[in-house]
């Protein structure tokens, strides 16, 4: 049994489609990562799978349950973390961990057990009094994951968990995420940070309403828009990489070109030779570059995905 | 100092546009209110519902009874048989009159004496009571019109008394509030206007709360219940909102002398529907708000017809047709006809039924739109 699985699956608001026949399968024990643009449909397919909201079109299992039918059921063996703090600000930290246990049924011995893990895998227990308002972005966090968890739910829906938070307590959010995986539960994680996305098992990119890839970061990388046989990504290090950009977005070789790492990240035809470049921004008055073959990125499988299907749309 | 004002009104104005509801409250609101008020507010009240005892049931009597419907202030709408009947309809408050005609009535009249009639005036609205006041005093002068006593004139000493005016000696009590005191017509309302507000603000507020918050969408995906998470969020406030009747209610007793002449009990329970009618409001807001300024206008948009049409300062008696039906439903307007029902008149259950009756459909049909909606809003 997949911990998701979704056949079709469409939802219409009025004339606007916001999902378009998705079809996905999300396994068990894994990191699935969601991803797509704002306005993309995310959002609308995780409350689709919450229940929350019934699909036009399709059906979808989550796990094991129809989320029509049976939503009651997948209420309680999921769990969901908002991207805005969505918790008791007035509350502490102690009384928001009893108040959800208790809207999952927990109570006596069970609630204090599972408050008890709950707040030692999340290190909360310094904080156990202390309001939800009066904690930092990444305490926050935490607590939100630790109501998530108190039902102990096989799968965990996580919208934009780590937006707003410092890199350090995104890194300590990341490792908890991968502790829970290898518990085997599913996470279904949507992000903007395509380091995080390198990171989940499994990733999906939905643009404009529909599910253009689903696979796993390597099988994106290889994907034919992306490696396309006749081009190549080579990354151009020089002094100043915003004048070298100017100069070769407008180069005839050039098929794109962005910043990355202060360096000039370019996609040029596999015949180009690298000191065509360097001749090109010499010519600029741009000498000293340095050329060297890179491999694409996530964020070079997107926006390939993204050009291609915006030609698509195009077309028809 | 100025600079960049043009480009803040532009934006201001900016905003206006793109936000109907800004417009909305900013132009039409006021048009609606002014309309509204500008009709149903009118001192000069007319139309006063009353009660008329016929015992003499004589040609003379009806004529009299015609001749307090000309007046325009009082509507004769109901003839009891009895007085303990017509003070019963005085006590639930389906009159505000009673005019008692005495058997003797048109003996009198052709006795060339002045008859008496008795009458009872309900003080408990204040202005109302005064204007009934007024026209029955004036009642002296009232002429009788086209007589035409078959054999006038035709007895010895009998004067024809066709054009001749005929003085009537209106004895007139008031009784519930006979020193019509302000207090005891302004309190009871106050009660009524006071927790309608809390109760609907409160609920409102804290609804929307939860939804900027998105503290709502959490529920909403946990397993807890539609109807416990309603329940459960509403029941502390109608807690708090009979706790501050009580509380009103003391006050009103110890600092304004304002006693309660019936069963505090059936006040306390005939209140329930009442504040299940408010909550109900307040949740129906709460579907419509987006956050909690706008919460607060419409808070306020309800407050102002419930203070202006619910009869708590203005007689209902005076609004045109269509506002007087507007009037109903507002919750306040029948909690008013209880409040001062019990307080002032010593009312009890069946007095009062049909008000109570009417605030059960009332919240019974706005919890089930604000359900009905919420449920809507969730999705």
């Amino acid at each position: 049994m997949h911990a998701i699985e979704a056949q079709g699956l469409t939802k219409r608001f009025g004339s606007i489609v916001a999902v378009d026949h998705l079809d996905l399968r999300v396994e068990r024990g894994s990191i699935f990562g969601f991803l797509g643009p704002n306005g993309s449909g995310k959002s609308t397919c995780i409350r689709m799978f919450c229940g929350l909201l019934e699909p036009t079109e399709g059906r979808a299992l989550v796990n094991g349950f129809d989320i029509v039918r049976q939503s009651e059921e997948i209420k309680r063996t999921i769990g969901y973390m908002n991207q805005s703090f969505s918790l008791y600000r007035d509350l502490t930290v102690k009384e928001n961990l009893v108040f959800f246990g208790r809207i999952y049924g927990l109570s006596g011995g069970r609630l204090r057990a599972r408050m008890a893990a709950v707040t030692e895998l999340l290190e909360l227990g310094p904080y156990a009094d202390r309001r939800a308002a009066d904690l930092s972005g990444g305490w926050r966090q935490r607590l939100a994951l630790a109501t998530a968890l108190i039902h102990e739910p096989d799968l965990l829906f996580l919208d934009e968990p780590t937006s707003g938070i410092d890199p350090v307590a995104r890194r300590e959010l990341w490792n908890l995420l991968f502790h829970l995986a290898a518990q085997g539960r599913t996470l279904f994680v949507t992000t903007h940070y395509m380091d995080e996305a390198e990171r989940c098992h499994t990733v999906g990119y939905l643009y404009l309403s529909r599910l253009i890839a689903c696979g796993t970061p390597a099988e994106l990388k290889a994907l034919p828009c992306v490696s396309q046989t006749n081009v190549r990504m080579v990354s151009v290090a020089i002094s100043s990489p915003a004048l070298a950009l100017a100069v070769l977005q407008d180069a005839p070789f050039t098929r794109s070109a962005t910043l990355r790492e202060a360096e000039v990240r370019l996609t040029i035809p596999t015949e180009t030779p690298d000191s065509a470049v360097i001749a090109a921004l010499e010519e600029a008055g741009l000498p000293g570059a340095r050329v060297r073959s890179v491999e694409p990125s996530l964020e070079d499988v997107f926006v390939a995905l993204a050009e291609e299907a915006g030609r698509e749309d195009h077309h028809s | 100092m100025m600079r960049g004002y043009w480009s803040i009104f532009y934006k201001e104005i900016l905003h206006l546009v793109r936000d109907p509801t800004y417009l909305v409250i900013a132009l039409v609101i006021p048009m609606v209110q002014l309309t509204l008020f500008g009709f149903a507010i009118d001192f000069d009240v007319r139309h006063i519902a009353t009660a008329v005892v016929d015992l003499d049931r004589s040609p003379e009597s009806r004529r009299y009874i015609e001749s307090l419907r000309n007046t325009q202030y009082l509507d004769p709408v109901a003839l009891p048989a009895t007085t303990d009947e017509a003070e019963d309809e005085l006590r639930s408050g389906a009159v505000r009159v009673v005019v008692i005609v005495p058997p003797n009535f048109e003996r009198h009249v052709l006795g060339h004496t002045v008859p008496q009639v008795r009458v009872l005036i309900d003080g408990s609205d204040s202005q109302v009571a005064m204007r009934a006041q007024m026209a029955l005093l004036g009642g002296q002068r009232y002429r009788f019109p086209a007589h035409n006593i078959k054999d006038a004139g035709s007895g010895p000493g009998v004067k024809r008394l066709d054009t001749q005016p005929w003085p009537v000696d209106a004895r007139v009590d008031v009784v519930f509030n006979p020193s019509m005191r302000t207090q005891i017509f302004m309190i009871p309302g106050l009660i009524g206007v006071i927790m309608q507000l809390v109760t609907i603000a409160l609920t409102a507020f804290s609804i929307v709360r939860e939804r900027e918050l998105g503290t709502l969408e959490q529920l909403m995906v946990s397993p807890v219940g539609r109807l416990a998470l309603i329940v459960g969020k509403v029941s502390p406030y109608a807690l708090i909102a009979l706790f501050e009747m009580v509380t009103v209610l003391y006050v009103g007793w110890t600092v304004f002398d304002v006693r309660i002449a019936g069963s505090v009990w059936l006040l306390l329970g005939m209140c329930i529907p009442f504040i299940v009618a408010s909550l109900s409001l307040g949740l129906l807001i709460s579907t419509f708000a987006r956050n909690q300024a706008q919460a607060l206008q419409f808070t306020l948009l309800i407050t102002l017809p419930s203070i202006l049409l619910s009869g708590f300062v203005f007689p209902r008696e005076t609004m045109p047709g269509a506002i007087y039906l507007l009037s109903h439903v507002i919750p306040v307007t029948f909690f008013l006809n209880i409040l001062r029902g019990i307080i002032v008149r010593g009312a009890g259950f069946v007095d009062l039924e049909p008000n109570f009756a009417a605030l059960g459909v009332l919240s019974i049909v706005l919890l089930g739109a604000a359900s009905a909606r919420f449920r809507k809003t969730l999705a």
